[in-house]
């Protein structure tokens, strides 16, 4: 299981890469912080935290982190992906958060702000998340509650790609997929059991 | 359905840990870092910690310890969150940007600003600009003045002359994502929260508000949980006198079918 | 240094804080409690028998409740109040450290004798014992850690095990600092426990020490049980103090009347009170005097304070007790170190490595610090 993983997290410089950090550590996985290309080659599993908007998000991650390498490694040698929240929403190819930027692409969707529907917004606090098939990265829970912190969500193009939702004033996505790639809105690192729950599912992968 | 929170608070003076009694009065509690230790072990919801120094003298006064005597907030935060396994709000004496980055890269997911809100009409807005709103959370301290109910800067020291339903109004039109409200008056003399206040602020504004200030009984959070639409419920120092307090907090809210988490235990 | 203005502790002195007027947290919280009424302990007695027949409903019904004493003072009044004055049942615990002195052994044995209560002595391996003094005098500058420990981690064990889960201790202890006002009707907590019984270390702690080897199974008794097995008993640690005035002169003059109780025969040489800490014959001693190496106070300072905040004793009375008491090399260090098989030379030049650096300063070869009373002195060689 965990025991063989090797996860790099990538740093683009705004991320709470400390606390994905500490959990790694307190589930005893080795891991790595680190944006090199060898890191990123030599890791079996990558991981990529992120908190703030997400135009600014793109272009620190442009900036610092190799894209090329990490493609190789997730579209090539097939490794495992997690982004987490604003990790998350880059995966798309688009976010209209502060004017329209452009995702890395890898799940077809785009990212937009919650509707209005007279609740507060950011989305802050514990919130249900229901796979849409079991067993999957919630394991043989149907559904669990995790942290968001976000304000704006990901519209998933193929529904295929969604493996779980959340509602707070519409449905969205909470866990999407596509084969290796993995986003998740809500932060596992924060999420106590079942963020522990869930980063060991991931790592099974 | 997401789940209103109860959130403890924690409140860091010269290094230690305090209790705190209408900001004026301080009792020392110890250690800074083994309390979180135990919140997150009670698997809490989230963390405040505060950092009310009013200098930069932080100093537990003895080298004999098992834990570090640490000199400086940032050693302390640093050590907090590694024991931290819920999301954190750090605040307490932010000036600049990179005060809050340089608190985001130790852990943070939230940082909490006070007096800078006031002092800098756009320091709200760049934070924002640059975090995110969910990350910024502006803390407003208020007493009553003349009858009326005045926002506080400085720990509680100046008068900004404005009404508490007025500056929610205007923090959040400047970009803040939640709102941490505290009662002075009622800090530490557990006769229960401002409810009217809570109210008023809540139906002011769209975004969370966390209602802080007066709890000396369980039944005081169920109070704000019943009779506000506040987002979350938040104590410091009567989490501080039981063991398992948080854990034995949830299962009364729970008992009493208010729409929190189920109390858990985490063994660190 | 700064000394409070109204009793005779230093800043820094554990946990304390000195307000604006130079006035200590202890003498603050003291302030508070004596100006608490007749009708607001009478409302605290309701408060304690609605929570302890909370607590009780949840245990399996073999004892009432479980008492962790010494044979102490407090230990006599605490039974007392809870057999004679409530009727119950309660299973005595004791962490037996292998210090007690005779009177100690006297007053501990005879309490089941006087108290229809059930009564459980426990003591660690002396080899242990004798380990955990020399490791915890090297590494924290208290050779008698493992006494804050079992008295703070055993009775709780037993409590679990035999599923009592109403504890009942004793004194607020921490109105020494004034970290707690009267209406925080303060519980014990691991917390507390960990940071000021223990200062922050565990029995993991004392694992794989090169010169003292311990293993897990030498440190059982110290492994403060789980919160899941805390929740499950239903455990809660009362302190008697929150309910009722607490008042230890009187309450020392009724259980000598009452049942016998011994003070201690020969003066302790590090303090004026004769009735405190008859269990450990180095609480007051060396145990103590390394309080004073470190921080410049010893227990006199804090027997005076307490008696100076009650009323039985004026400050100048309190700061001579303190010129008087708080720097006597105590006669039990020649007992400890031949206990511990350790030469006097080893001993200062280990403890020496603890002097405070607030506190102490260095001149002519010898340790000097500032005097409550005024002035400097030096206290002794420095042999580092």
């Amino acid at each position: 299981m965990s025991a063989d993983a090797r996860v790099c997290v990538l740093d683009y410089g705004s991320g709470n890469v400390k606390s994905v950090a500490n959990l790694l550590e307190y589930l005893r996985v080795e891991h790595v912080v680190s944006n090199s290309e060898s890191a990123i080659g030599d890791a079996t599993h990558l991981v990529l935290p992120g908190v703030g908007a997400f135009g600014a998000a793109m272009q620190m991650i442009r900036h610092n982190i190799p894209l090329p390498a990490v493609d190789a490694a997730v579209h090539v040698e097939h490794k495992p992906f997690l982004g987490i929240c604003v990790g998350m929403q880059v995966l798309a190819e688009s976010g209209d958060e502060f004017g329209v930027h452009e995702g890395l692409g890898w799940i077809p969707g785009s990212v937009r702000r919650f509707r209005d529907h007279g609740l507060p917004v950011p989305h802050m606090g514990w919130n249900e998340v229901s796979a849409t098939n079991a067993p999957g990265l919630l394991g043989e829970h149907r559904t669990l509650d995790f942290y968001f912190l976000h304000s704006f969500l990901f519209e998933a193009a193929n529904p295929a790609n969604v493996a779980a939702v959340t509602t707070y004033g519409e449905t969205f996505p909470s866990i999407i997929r596509r084969d290796n790639v993995v986003g998740v809105q809500f932060h596992p690192e924060k999420s106590q059991k079942a963020g522990m729950l869930l980063l060991e599912n991931f790592l099974r992968l | 359905m997401k789940k209103r929170r109860l959130i403890p608070v924690v409140l860091l003076r010269n290094g230690w840990l305090v209790q705190s009694i209408q900001f004026s009065r301080y009792l020392n509690l110890g250690n800074p870092v083994w309390t979180v230790r135990r919140l997150s072990e009670w698997a809490s919801d989230e963390l405040i910690y505060l950092d009310i120094t009013s200098d930069d003298q932080y100093d537990l006064r003895r080298e004999d310890l098992g834990a570090p005597n640490r000199r400086t907030f940032l050693e302390i935060i640093g050590d907090v969150s590694k024991v931290t396994f819920m999301p954190m709000t750090v605040g307490g004496k932010i000036r600049t940007l990179d005060d809050i980055q340089v608190r985001l890269s130790l852990g943070a997911d939230k940082i909490s600003i006070n007096t800078m809100a006031f002092d800098d009409p756009t320091f709200i807005g760049r934070a924002a600009a640059q975090f995110g709103s969910q990350c910024i959370v502006v803390s407003i301290d208020y007493k009553e003045v003349g009858g009326a109910p005045r926002v506080m800067v400085q720990g509680g020291r100046r008068d900004t002359g404005l009404d508490p339903v007025a500056w929610a109004r205007t923090v959040e039109e400047r970009g803040a994502g939640e709102i941490l409200l505290n009662s002075i008056d009622r800090d530490g003399m557990k006769s229960g929260y401002d409810i009217d206040t809570i109210a008023r602020v809540c139906e002011a504004v769209r975004i969370p508000v966390i209602a802080q200030g007066g709890v000396g009984r369980w039944e005081h959070f169920e109070e704000a949980l019943s009779r506000t639409s506040v987002d979350a419920v938040a104590a410091a120092n009567i989490f501080q006198h039981t063991d398992q307090s948080v854990y034995y907090a949830k299962q009364h809210l729970m008992e009493a079918h208010h729409n929190v988490r189920e109390p858990g235990l985490i063994s660190l | 240094m700064q000394y409070c203005r109204r009793c005779v502790y230093p800043i820094l002195a554990v946990n304390l804080h000195m307000d604006a007027e130079g006035i200590c947290s202890a003498c603050r919280v003291a302030e508070q409690f004596d100006h608490l009424t007749d009708e607001f302990w009478d409302a605290r007695k309701r408060v304690f028998e609605e929570t302890i027949a909370k607590i009780m409903k949840k245990g399996r019904g073999d004892y009432d409740c479980l008492i962790p004493v010494s044979g102490g003072k407090d230990s006599y009044y605490q039974t007392h109040k809870m057999v004679i004055e409530y009727g119950l049942k309660p299973l005595l615990v004791t962490y037996h450290g292998n210090n007690y002195l005779p009177e100690g052994d006297y007053n501990r044995d005879r309490m089941r004798q006087l108290f229809d209560a059930d009564h459980l002595v426990f003591g660690p391996s002396v080899a242990v014992l004798k380990k955990l003094n020399r490791l915890c005098f090297r590494k924290m500058g208290d050779m008698n850690w493992h006494a804050h420990c079992g008295i703070v981690s055993y009775p709780i064990i037993v409590a679990v095990k035999f599923q009592i889960p109403l504890i009942i201790w004793g004194e607020t202890s921490w109105d020494i600092s004034g970290m707690y006002a009267p209406n925080d009707l303060v519980e014990f907590s691991a917390r507390v426990r960990h940071e000021h019984d223990l200062r922050g270390f565990e029995w993991y702690d004392m694992l794989n020490d090169p010169q003292e080897p311990l293993t897990e199974k030498d440190l059982s008794w110290a492994k403060y049980p789980s919160d899941e097995e805390i929740i499950r008993v239903g455990v809660r640690g009362l302190y008697i103090g929150n309910f009722f005035r607490w008042d230890p002169n009187r309450q020392t003059a009724m259980i000598r009347e009452r049942y016998g109780w011994k003070a201690a025969e020969t003066p302790f040489e590090r303090t004026y009170r004769c009735i405190s800490n008859l269990d450990d014959r180095y609480e007051n001693g060396v145990h103590d005097l390394l309080k004073f190496v470190k921080f410049g106070y010893g227990r006199a300072s804090d027997h005076a304070s307490k008696d100076i905040r009650t009323d039985y004793m004026t400050r100048e009375q309190g700061i001579d007790m303190v010129r008087r008491y708080d720097h006597v090399v105590s006669k039990d260090l020649a007992h400890w170190l031949e206990y511990v098989d350790m030469s006097e030379a080893d001993f200062w030049k280990t403890a020496d490595r603890f002097r405070d650096k607030r506190v102490w300063r260095i001149e002519d070869g010898q340790w000097v610090k500032e005097n409550i009373w005024g002035g400097a002195s030096a206290y002794g060689p420095v042999r580092l």
